[in-house]
């Protein structure tokens, strides 16, 4: 396993994520669907890794298991080094109002409420007083480019603004770790660009570390580490330049038509 | 640096809230409310109409019991069916929801404020419907005689029991959905189906 070299250092505190021998089962009638099947990964504080690999080869699964969505058939998922299994309802709450924040591909904006009212909901959870979460909101919509749009509701807004709504919302309570599960899958090449630049933007303004799995190659141009999976294992993880050199090694092997 | 500073943290239910998200999400799917409030205010309506406009003729007596309780059954199966519908719908929503810190008893009870509120109303509106009905049609047949009739003996209770109902229904009809939308994992919630 690749990871076994990086899962001897994890003694050290830069690791915000860690995901130990983690197996996921589903029951599908009578038949039995191995999602998860040992996934190992040890996540830095403050970088930008995206998670790679085909369709059905357990990104999905693995994003909810350690956003605390799902819990694990077998392993544990440590987020600074708590076991996140043993959380009570309150702590699992706390840790997803506050730690994490969530991105989805199919946005999942309350559709009854404004942008506002959106960004503004985490923090109400998070016990920040209305006018205080309202400001904030403002703030964060502003930033994400849509401040002439804080009033407007999902049926007014185009994906790509919904999606601004989304990550506006996951970095309301300022949260460690953003978690983005195929964010650019449903918008068109510039939008999805502009979603990943903007993604970056906030990971290096807010230091805060960014998980997002993705079919879009545009995304390892901008992600500090690269982690396939296949089968519902880790197949192997990279830096971005040493991607770099591979892509590149590959373009001079096929006479420079690669992607 | 990170730590395990977060370990004793724990978000806690809080009320005011509960009551802003039940009457904003009300006035957001303003359509469906008034749908629900529709049904419980007729069903209640029809129920207090019967109880006020009790057979005088021996004769009619078992007609009039088999009226009241399939008035009840169609009430129940109407207000129970509209109500697990506007919960089910929401289940894509609960689980968003969840994802940004709502707790389970945060939803539940978001939604059975919800219910509660609706059930109240509707019955309320619905009583003084059923009520004036009755009294229309009592004056009618038998001029102000009717009251005589026992049409209006333990009104208060009837009025009560009417009150009851809707409200009962409503929150009955809403607590098995949202406590299934409480209790599931977000993800599968997000899914939008059972």
């Amino acid at each position: 396993m690749t990871l076994s070299s990086i899962a001897s250092l994890s003694d050290s505190l830069d690791y915000t994520v860690m995901a130990r021998d983690v197996h996921m089962e589903y029951h599908m009638g009578s038949e039995t669907i191995h999602a998860l099947q040992g996934v190992d990964a040890d996540i830095l504080t403050g970088e930008y890794i995206s998670i790679m690999g085909p369709s059905g080869s357990g990104k999905t699964t693995f994003f909810n298991v350690v956003g605390g969505l799902v819990k694990p058939t077998r392993g544990s998922v440590y987020i600074d080094e708590i076991d996140i299994a043993q959380l009570d309802a309150g702590e699992l709450a706390w840790l997803r109002c506050l730690k994490i924040g969530y991105i989805f591909q199919s946005y999942n904006i309350v559709k009854a409420m404004s942008a506002l009212e959106n960004v503004t909901l985490p923090m109400l959870f998070a016990g920040v007083p209305p006018e205080e979460a309202q400001d904030r909101a403002v703030e964060i919509l502003g930033r994400v480019g849509l401040g002439d749009r804080i009033l407007h509701t999902p049926k007014e807004l185009s994906g790509g603004q919904q999606q601004r709504v989304a990550i506006a919302r996951a970095f309301a309570n300022q949260p460690a770790i953003i978690l983005a599960d195929e964010p650019t899958a449903n918008l068109d090449f510039k939008t999805g660009e502009e979603i990943i630049g903007l993604m970056k933007e906030m990971n290096r303004e807010r230091g805060v570390t960014v998980i997002c799995s993705t079919h879009d190659h545009k995304m390892l141009d901008i992600s500090d580490r690269i982690l396939w999976m296949e089968d519902g294992r880790v197949k192997k993880v990279a830096r971005r330049e040493e991607v770099e050199i591979q892509i590149g090694q590959m373009q001079e092997q096929h006479g420079g038509t690669g992607t | 640096m990170p730590s395990s500073s977060w370990e004793k943290k724990r978000l806690h239910l809080r009320p005011a809230l509960v009551w802003s998200i039940a009457l904003s999400s009300l006035r957001l799917r303003l359509g469906r409310t008034v749908l629900t409030l529709l049904t419980v205010t007729a069903s209640c309506a029809f129920v207090l109409f019967l109880l006020t406009t009790p057979a005088t003729d021996p004769d009619e007596q078992e007609k009039w019991a088999l009226m009241l309780a399939l008035s009840l059954v169609v009430s129940m199966a109407g207000v129970l069916n509209t109500m697990l519908m506007s919960v089910t719908q929401r289940y894509r929503e609960i689980g968003t929801l969840k994802c940004l810190g709502a707790l389970d008893s945060f939803v539940l009870l978001s939604v059975l404020l919800e219910a509660a509120m609706v059930g109240i109303t509707g019955a309320a509106a619905g009583a003084v419907i059923g009520l004036l009905c009755s009294s229309v049609m009592g004056l009618w047949q038998h001029g102000l005689a009717f009251l005589a009739t026992g049409a209006w003996a333990g009104l208060w209770w009837k009025v009560a029991a009417t009150l009851f109902i809707g409200f009962f229904l409503t929150t009955f009809g809403a607590s098995v959905p949202a406590l299934i939308a409480a209790k599931m994992p977000p993800v599968e919630a997000m899914r939008g189906e059972k």
